[in-house]
């Protein structure tokens, strides 16, 4: 989550939920990849086992699970800050060395999406151009999952950018406090009030419960 | 390109990390730049055809599937409960409940793929019934991190995953081969909590529980060890692959969800978004790794590391020995998953070239990764047990807390040493 | 003097002797081997952390300059490639030589038009052959039975002899088959040997589905950069290399068949005890069949869509040697 209570910028209310309704989405679309994934890698080894029948295929749904999931799973991780960066050292250096740093690594991680995203297209037009076709029993063109993968990596280099853009507003604006706030390596603690939300959730439900 | 260029390179790299740059963007910057340097363009253009090699390697797809199948058990409370029933049982021996976080630990990390995880589930459910009983703060906090770190050593494990599609070895060989080692780790912790227990001279217990309630307890167990039986059962006996078996704990795991009545719509979405943070943050580092392996196997730098440290006619054992240091070391500073990727690539080869087996260095890798979770400064393990601690103490306590069970791991990496069939008999039979 | 530097992208290091006692100790000796200033800086593809199925386009992208080809995993690019080694096709090595010289020159304008690479040469890891844990006299009794396979063409040729196609990886194939999740399993016997199939099996058969080929290519910006006396020297190598190959290929796979029924020589491999099932005429016509029943039009459909004249060009260069119509 980007924002604390008391954070300094509590003026974009509507964006977290913009940004919330983006990560639901997201989130659904690719548990429902893996879980419908796991359901079908399930059957296809109960029933080779118990029936000697074969859909053959699951280990290749597999690969383009991971290659649409995997893309999805780039926003999502980055939206919640959690490409990881180690903050022991970094919590010694003065708050404007913070900031720049802050800002580089947002800066960095969207230039690193945009370059994925741009490798991906030479893939894309070199797969239209041969034509390509999975060598598997399904004889899938291969167009059909790696469109789906350059719309992950796509949203990914996006959302990045849209986060530098801010970043360097901030920067820019001279507004080191918010930008180290809302950029700042995301760290154990945090990591663990969010387990321990949830596990207070948990609990709770459970004494509630008659 | 020479090795004293490499180890610029390689400088450079650790120290974006430890200024807090992002670790997939260190390791890709170092790959693309040190490529780009000695290839030119052409190397950029390789690059294409390895991200989507990665991305659409059903291999890896095993990943957000383990982590799935780990959030479902803990977001629905089973791993909760696990905890309460274990208690039951194991609250007689010396050092009382220090025992049942260890065993909850080890029982909890063998279905959940991460020791973060782990150790905060297990801790948060114990310490403040640790500190009402009057357990030291410091032993308490100790067993729990180190249980933690058990979460990467017993199967299934992302560390191992991670391991053997950069070494190109069997995941399922990995997963098995941990077993013994992961059991037997617990046992020594277990072990040294007895032992210092006696020796310190007020030997802590929990009342005698009816047997009654402990068989009643063991429903608790079911859930965790059928879903550790399907998953390392079916790769055992070679019913299914590695991605199968991730599959097939999935499914077991939601069906017990749904037994359980926790089924609801917020409990999946909350289960998909940290899967999806957790395997995403995975897998960009993954995809940096694999653009930096290209770079390094092209320069041919770890062929030079390996003749070098070949020509200095190191035998296997002391290859070993240099290397718990250089991890111990690294292990300090660095976040164990990027520490592994970082250096995989250089010292897998030369473990290799030396005569060490592959699939007991990963183990090895494992260990000394379970290493730097407890190890200080940069200890994640640490962090989490200090962090959920009720009382207002420094992180001493855990530093000092865990520092033994630091000592057991380095001796048990030596127990290893000589006898490598505690790793290797059981893969050899699969 | 100035030296000229090649990388190379080589087989897999696990894929067995030719690898290497033939290919890597070629390159590593380019110079001496082609006569030419050439240093090769060899890569086994599997150390790169690059798929097989992307040679063809880290090729195009220009890093490397030679490439040992593998055909069945880049006919996912160019399924022209496939026409080499389509099921049934080259039952032995005799039949594997025609169509590989009959066909060589239809790849090498395509790699050349599609990749700017230029093929060099044409090497098979020889036969891949039936292994079963099941008595069987006869290829028609897999009927029922479940096979490991490694890819489309085979699972299809399978299917029409009656048995289950599983696809299983290499590496999990033994497993596979000690507990029964095959009853059979298909590769060159010399692999089979060093994985210890025999260990778990009963059976071979030893009639080639497969030719398994494989080729080496230059890309034509290296290629360009040398002289046409330079060029010439360095065919030769290549088709010293191949040629080599082909008769080590065949060497082996005679040793590894001893090997497998424990019968001398044995040189390559492990004793073990097999029971060695005879090729009968009507299995080899059932193989043979496999051709125009099965993965001829299975393939055409797939290689005609990406390279119009792809049938049409495997109809009028290998059919006759086959003595198709
Ligand atoms: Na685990
Ligand atoms: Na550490």
């Amino acid at each position: 989550m980007l924002k604390e209570e008391g954070a300094p910028a509590a003026a974009s209310a509507p964006e977290t939920s913009v940004k919330e309704h983006i990560e639901n989405v997201l989130a659904w679309i690719f548990g429902t990849t893996f879980i419908a994934l796991a359901a079908v890698v399930t059957v296809e080894t109960l029933s080779r086992k118990l029936f000697n029948i074969s859909l053959q295929g699951a280990d290749e749904l597999g690969g383009y699970s991971l290659a649409v999931g995997s893309t999805i799973a780039f926003s999502l991780a980055l939206m919640g800050r959690n490409h990881i960066r180690v903050d022991v050292f970094h919590e010694m250096l003065p708050k404007g060395l913070q900031a720049f740093l802050n800002w580089f690594s947002i800066v960095s991680l969207a230039a690193f999406g945009i370059f994925v995203a741009w490798v991906a297209t030479k893939v894309i037009a070199d797969t239209m151009a041969y034509g390509s076709t999975a060598q598997t029993p399904w004889a899938t063109p291969l167009i059909w999952p790696q469109s789906v993968w350059y719309a992950g990596l796509v949203i990914f280099a996006l959302v990045a950018t849209g986060y530098a853009l801010r970043a360097t507003g901030l920067l820019a604006t001279r507004r080191i406090d918010t930008l180290n706030h809302d950029f700042h390596p995301k760290s154990a603690k945090e990591e663990l009030k969010e387990e321990l939300d949830d596990l207070a959730n948990r609990q709770a439900a459970e004494g509630a419960k008659p | 390109m020479t090795l004293p260029f490499f180890g610029l390179a390689f400088a450079a790299m650790l120290g974006m990390m430890l200024v807090g740059m992002p670790i997939a963007v260190s390791m890709a910057l170092v790959g693309i730049i040190g490529g780009i340097a000695a290839y030119g363009v052409p190397f950029m253009d390789s690059i294409a055809p390895v991200v989507w090699g990665v991305h659409n390697e059903n291999l890896l797809t095993c990943i957000p599937l383990f982590v799935l199948l780990g959030e479902l058990l803990l977001r629905s409370g089973i791993a909760d409960r696990m905890y309460i029933a274990l208690s039951a049982w194991l609250g007689r021996l010396p050092g009382g409940l220090l025992h049942t976080n260890i065993g909850s630990c080890a029982l909890f990390a063998a279905t959940s793929g991460s020791s973060v995880a782990t150790a905060a589930t297990v801790g948060t459910v114990a310490l403040p019934s640790l500190q009402r009983r009057g357990y030291s703060m410091r032993g308490s906090l100790g067993s729990l991190a180190a249980g933690g770190t058990l979460g990467i050593l017993i199967p299934p494990s992302v560390n191992m995953i991670v391991y053997g599609s950069l070494t190109n070895n069997s995941i399922g060989q990995l997963f098995i081969a941990g077993i013994i080692p992961g059991l037997l780790l617990t046992a020594c912790f277990m072990l040294y909590i007895a032992i210092s227990s006696v020796a310190s001279g007020h030997v802590m217990r929990e009342a005698v529980v009816p047997w009654a309630d402990k068989f009643r307890s063991l429903v608790h167990l079911v859930p965790p060890v059928v879903v550790f039986g399907i998953v390392m059962g079916s790769l055992y006996f070679g019913i299914a692959t590695t991605t199968e078996s991730a599959a097939l704990g999935v499914m077991a795991a939601l069906a017990f969800v749904w037994h359980s009545g926790k089924m609801s719509r917020e409990l999946l979405r909350n289960c998909f978004i940290s899967t999806a943070r957790v395997s995403g943050m995975i897998l960009l580092i993954m995809t940096a790794a694999f653009v930096l392996n290209l770079a390094i196997s092209l320069t041919g730098v770890a062929e030079q590391m390996t003749k070098w440290v070949t020509s200095l006619g190191l035998s296997a054992t002391g290859l070993i020995l240099v290397l718990i240091v250089f991890y111990l070391i690294l292990g300090m500073f660095m976040d164990v998953l990027s520490m592994q990727v970082a250096t995989i690539p250089i010292t897998y080869p030369i473990a290799v070239a030396v005569g060490v087996d592959p699939i007991w260095f990963g183990i090895f890798i494992v260990l000394m990764c379970e290493l730097g979770l407890i190890t200080p400064p940069v200890g994640m393990n640490l962090f989490v047990v200090h962090g959920i601690r009720p009382d207002k103490g420094g992180i001493e306590d855990a530093i000092w807390g865990a520092l033994p069970y630091a000592v057991i791991m380095i001796a048990f990496t030596l127990l290893l040493m000589a006898v490598p069939q505690l790793v290797t008999f059981l893969p050899s039979r699969m | 003097q100035d030296r000229i530097k090649f990388k190379a992208i080589g087989q897999p290091l696990a894929t067995g002797l030719i690898q290497k006692n033939k290919e890597q100790p070629f390159f590593e000796n380019f110079a001496q081997r082609t006569g030419l200033p050439i240093d090769v800086d060899y890569k086994p593809i599997d150390t790169l952390g690059v798929k097989d199925t992307e040679q063809l386009r880290v090729m195009k992208a220009g890093l490397f300059d030679i490439v040992s080809l593998r055909v069945s995993q880049n006919s996912r690019d160019e399924p022209t490639l496939l026409g080499l080694d389509l099921v049934g096709a080259s039952p032995d090595y005799a039949t594997g030589r025609k169509v590989a010289n009959a066909y060589f020159s239809t790849i090498d304008e395509r790699l050349q038009k599609q990749f700017n690479v230029k093929l060099l040469g044409v090497w098979p890891f020889g036969p891949q052959v039936l292994f079963c844990k099941k008595p069987i006299a006869k290829l028609a009794d897999v009927k029922g039975m479940k096979v490991r396979v490694y890819d489309q063409n085979l699972a299809k040729f399978i299917e029409m002899v009656g048995g289950t196609p599983v696809p299983v990886s290499f590496a999990d194939t033994h497993q596979s088959l000690s507990l029964g999740v095959v009853d059979c399993a298909i590769t060159g016997p010399s692999s089979a040997n060093s994985a210890g199939w025999p260990e778990v099996t009963t059976h071979q058969l030893p009639l080639g589905f497969q030719m398994a080929l494989n080729g080496y290519a230059i890309s034509l910006k290296a290629w360009n950069q040398l002289k046409p006396d330079q060029q010439a020297k360095l065919k030769t190598a290549f088709d010293g290399l191949t040629s080599e190959i082909w008769t080590y290929s065949e060497e082996l796979f005679q040793d590894a068949l001893n090997c497998n029924q424990g019968k001398d020589p044995c040189t390559t491999g492990k004793k073990f005890k097999l029971t060695n099932v005879a090729v009968s005429p009507a299995d080899l016509e059932l193989v043979r069949g496999a051709v125009t029943k099965v993965s001829l039009p299975v393939w055409a459909e797939v290689c005609d869509k990406s390279n119009a004249d792809c049938s049409k060009k495997w109809n009028a260069t290998v059919a006759p040697v086959l003595g198709l119509k």
